[in-house]
């Protein structure tokens, strides 16, 4: 899992590519540490490049949403694959957070 | 059937599932490999994370296809604790974020993603079958 995480003025742009599973999670959780601090952030993840989420995935995203929503601030996540977004769906992930 | 005991397991999971997933057994089409793949790495996850005390221990993994149903069957077994993953009860997918507890859906990823999982406790080994037509 390749990340970048790109701060412009108020809004941090986030683009995933590869997959989040049992060998790459605890790395994923500590890169996105950045994403966990700073009030109100808005934050928008482009998940076109990621292809593969496992529930380790899942309970980082939902630690960021909670983590997101206590600091009033905003998450997007957009361009997910079909795939990606079947596992979402599913979950009811789909409904905690803004997919577009 | 394609078999393989892994011991110890300690950190052996991407092995064990990247094992499972080159079976010949194993379907092609890209949407059901991506379900396959996830199921298998929830289940084989179970059982490297809990099923032994201190990690030592180990796990059997196969697959097997039925070539006239085109029905696949993952199965695997290990010696630990006794315990029933079907047990738990769902997660309540309608919650808020804000209310949703943080883990407890690998294996309601497998009750969804697969056609049938079953548990069975046989001669001091769990064992849990799950089928997929492919």
């Amino acid at each position: 899992m390749d990340i970048t995480i790109n701060k412009q003025d108020e809004k941090t742009l986030v683009t995933l590519n590869g997959r989040i599973d049992t060998s790459s999670a605890n790395q994923f959780q500590q890169d996105i540490a950045p994403l966990m601090e700073g009030d109100r952030p808005d934050i928008d993840i482009d998940c076109s490049g990621m292809t593969y989420t496992s529930s380790q995935g899942l309970r980082i995203f939902l630690m960021l949403q909670k983590s997101v929503i206590a600091r009033k601030g905003n998450l997007v996540m957009r361009n997910m694959n079909p795939m990606v977004k079947e596992v979402f769906d599913i979950t009811g992930f789909s409904n905690i957070i803004t997919i577009l | 059937m394609t078999k393989k005991r892994f011991n110890p397991i300690t950190d052996k999971s991407s092995e064990i599932i990247d094992f499972l997933m080159a079976s010949p057994d194993m379907p092609f089409d890209e949407a059901l490999r991506f379900k396959l793949r996830l199921s298998i790495e929830e289940a084989v996850e179970n059982v490297v994370c809990y099923a032994y005390e201190g990690g030592i221990g180990w796990l059997e993994v196969g697959t097997s296809l039925d070539h006239d149903s085109l029905i696949l069957t993952i199965e695997l077994r290990d010696a630990g604790v006794p315990f029933n993953p079907l047990e738990a009860p769902d997660p309540d997918v309608s919650l808020p974020a804000n209310e949703r507890k943080v883990g407890g859906l690998g294996i309601f990823l497998c009750k969804k993603m697969m056609d049938s999982i079953n548990y069975q406790y046989v001669d001091g080994n769990n064992v849990l079958t799950m089928t997929k037509r492919v």
